[in-house]
């Protein structure tokens, strides 16, 4: 009998080729961040670390024979949406640079993080300034927030690690353009809120076009952490200021304390630049750079950003939002907290490499370097005088750091609802100032509903 | 010794053989479908009844929690909700209504015409062609308290209509604001339907009516108007669908402010999805994104009833 011909072999050929092409493409997806023992990948979402980590990067090489490859993706919203497309494909690099305190505990939460606790030794933490030693690790206050229901840090234990600090900073800084201000009879930063009020009012009325206060209240938080909180923190300090986010209505932003903050905030109502609402961050920072306002509320961070789009640092005056004179604390400073810290990755192939890369990191010489090319300031403690490792301009911020009571820590978040969400409570400060579309005791009521709604699901 | 095959058995083995093959041509096809719409669409439904960040390898499974919380039970996401749906209807109510008020005298005119007829077409195109982010962005630049509006507006001695914050910048110029550019980037693709539906119509009716005494005012209203009543329930299901679903504008524009005045559901949702500091909350975007499919099939099937009427 003579084998019939079998048509259908060549279709099924080509379902077979389809489905061999599907399967191997899937299984090649896997390895694309991947490493090996002579590299580790680094993902950051901050575009200006990126030639600072490259060339600490080079020398590591030249030292252990390791490359590091740091790949930037942005903004913010869209590195996080890579990391979870990685996660879900298990293709997650070696490194990750993270949001201290934030993002490390939620993907440390998820599983996508090594626990570090026990390869960060004292020894190691002994070159980071004191009080960001602890960041980037389960505190008892983050793991009693991570019990409550719908906690995005739910099934994290106390003690572990899942990151190291990369950079510190804070919030609150008030930048200056000195020019303007010496116009205007003005030579030194103010004391006090009232002095600053004041100083606003001379410069407005000196220049009314461009006297004013810019701050990128796109992202509502920016005027509510940024500006307002400090002010309040030295105006209550820090009991009665933790109150106001509190359960006990005698004290929160409804209450006469919180309204007579709101009033003392809404003083500079006049003085915001026009427009400054519908500005992103980067945007107030460059009306500021165009001479489009005087002040700039910003951070630590804000300096990097004005001298790479121009600004002539030696031309700013800075200075911490101050608190009002009858304020409880009468020297108000920022305390320094972790903004960013590298975590290593739970599917790394080479761990031994990576936690040798943060050693290295934290190295005094190694940070200053990666701090004079960021322009970003480093978590290594550079000894009594910053300056001569960093520079001036960040050494100065450096030696401005305070701790203690008087200190404003805008990292420490521990008193704050565990579903707290900012842009909405700042989008209805936002309605008080510099909207006026609520009074300061309306704006109070609502702040206080909002927060209430989050103790609910305490 | 060959076997001689029998004609049916023959006849059964060539259509099996072209059958195969008719399915190895359409497998890629059912596959892509498989994967990117019926998984998809099973993921995000299933998904709506969870709660996820996107990070942890299982879901939290919540019932009809979402939807409960979006609509009503929760005191921190049903409000922004409400508030959203708000500004969305006013958005859905505008932007059709000025997209036709706009559109079909547009069109009228310029079907009537005689010369420059292709560029004056081109022209008016023009914000179809160009829309997208650019385009936006240079309308936030435009609007804002030094820009080009302002500008105009005082140089004419028209000052008391410029806005000192910006369009954008006042809680109640900012959504108004957002309804025109909306508009003006919705209203070429209803001109140039109105046209092609101008171009339809029988000129042995226009020419009767003219006949009649009935000057251009009449013939546009009593002629041309209800024989393009079709075109214009298709120009408004359109709109109403941009209005509904999109927020691209938004985002870009003002990120739903000044505050939360220019929020609606489209952008709640993609802030529910994307930007919610890594919130579980995937399920509350899936849950709300349902929300507004339901939404847009009660609008198609209201339509679908106006055209059996209407035509």
């Amino acid at each position: 009998m003579t084998p019939q011909p079998r048509a259908w072999r060549p279709a099924l050929a080509v379902v077979m080729i389809l489905a061999l092409g599907a399967g191997t493409s899937a299984c090649s997806g896997g390895d694309d961040a991947g490493s090996s023992d002579k590299t580790l990948t680094l993902w950051t979402f901050k575009q200006s670390h990126v030639k600072a980590l490259q060339q600490a990067a080079e020398g590591f090489t030249k030292e252990t024979g390791i490359t590091v490859k740091v790949e930037a993706y942005g903004p913010d919203d869209v590195f996080v949406t890579k990391v979870q497309a990685a996660a879900q494909t298990g293709n997650l690099p070696d490194l990750i640079e993270v949001h201290a305190n934030g993002d490390d505990l939620t993907f440390g939460a998820s599983g996508l993080l090594a626990d570090l606790s026990k390869d960060v030794d004292e020894a190691w933490l002994g070159a980071y300034l004191p009080p960001v030693r602890p960041d980037g690790s389960v505190t008892d206050a983050y793991y009693k927030q991570s019990q409550a229901q719908d906690s995005k840090i739910k099934g994290i234990k106390p003690g572990q690690r899942f990151s190291v600090p990369l950079t510190v900073g804070t919030f609150g800084i008030v930048y200056a353009d000195k020019r303007r201000l010496a116009a205007a009879g003005i030579t030194a930063a103010p004391a006090t809120w009232e002095e600053f009020v004041a100083d606003l009012q001379k410069v407005k009325a000196k220049d009314p076009a461009t006297g004013g206060v810019s701050i990128g209240l796109k992202s509502p938080t920016t005027g509510l952490e940024w500006f307002m909180q400090p002010m309040a923190y030295g105006l209550l300090g820090a009991d009665r200021f933790h109150a106001l986010w509190g359960k006990d209505k005698a004290a929160t932003f409804s209450s006469p304390d919180g309204v007579r903050m709101l009033e003392t905030y809404g003083q500079v109502t006049p003085y915001w630049m026009p427009g400054t609402q519908s500005l992103d961050i980067d945007a107030a920072d460059l009306a500021f750079v165009q001479g489009k306002s005087t002040f700039d509320i910003g951070g630590t961070f804000t300096l990097a950003f004005l001298a790479q789009n121009g600004f002539d640092a030696a031309n700013v005056l800075t200075f911490p939002v101050p608190a009002p004179a009858a304020g409880v604390v009468k020297n108000l400073s920022l305390a320094p907290f972790t903004r960013t810290g590298v975590s290593v990755s739970a599917t790394t192939k080479n761990r031994a490499g990576a936690l040798q890369w943060l050693k290295y990191l934290a190295k005094a010489d190694v940070a200053a370097t990666f701090a004079k090319e960021a322009l970003d300031i480093p978590p290594t403690d550079l000894g009594a005088d910053p300056s001569t490792a960093v520079g001036p301009a960040l050494g100065a911020m450096m030696k401005a750091f305070g701790s203690g009571p008087s200190a404003y820590n805008p990292g420490d978040t521990s008193y704050r609802p565990s579903t707290y969400d900012g842009p909405t409570v700042a989008s209805v400060l936002m309605d008080y100032t510099p909207l006026q579309t609520k009074s300061a005791a309306a704006a109070g009521a609502e702040m206080t509903k909002v927060i209430d709604s989050y103790w609910t699901k305490q | 010794m060959a076997v001689p095959i029998a004609p049916g058995r023959r006849r059964r083995g060539i259509r099996s053989a072209e059958a195969a093959w008719g399915y190895a041509f359409v497998a890629p096809a059912i596959v892509l479908f498989a994967v990117m719409g019926v998984y998809t669409i099973g993921y995000g439904f299933s998904l709506s009844f969870a709660t996820w960040n996107g990070f942890t390898p299982q879901w939290h499974w919540v019932g009809l929690r979402n939807y409960a919380d979006l609509l009503w039970a929760s005191p921190r996401y049903a409000p922004l909700v409400h508030q959203a749906a708000l500004h969305t209807a006013w958005v859905m109510l505008a932007v059709p209504v000025l997209t036709v008020v706009v559109a079909f005298p547009l069109a009228v005119l310029l079907n009537s015409v005689r010369r420059l007829r292709t560029v004056l077409r081109s022209v008016y195109f023009l914000p179809q062609v160009t829309s997208g982010i650019a385009v936006y962005f240079a309308w936030v630049y435009v609007l804002q308290p030094d820009g080009a509006i302002n500008l105009l507006l005082r140089s004419l001695g028209l000052g008391g209509l410029s806005q000192p914050q910006g369009f954008l910048g006042n809680p109640a110029t900012a959504l108004p604001t957002l309804i025109g550019i909306t508009v003006w980037s919705s209203v070429p693709v209803a001109m140039l339907l109105y046209l092609a539906g101008l171009q339809s119509v029988d000129p042995a009716l226009i020419e009767a009516a003219r006949l009649d005494g009935a000057g251009a005012w009449r013939v546009t209203r009593h002629v041309v108007w209800p024989l393009l009543r079709p075109i214009t329930a298709i120009v408004i299901l359109l709109a109403l669908r941009d209005s509904l679903q999109g927020f691209q504008t938004f985002l870009i524009m003002t990120n739903g402010g000044p505050g939360n005045h220019t929020n609606v559901l489209g952008l709640q949702t993609y802030r529910l999805a994307f930007l919610s500091q890594l919130d579980p909350t995937l399920g509350l975007a899936s849950a709300l994104g349902w929300l507004l499919f339901l939404a847009a099939l009660v609008l198609a099937a209201v339509n679908l009833r106006a055209m059996r009427r209407l035509t």
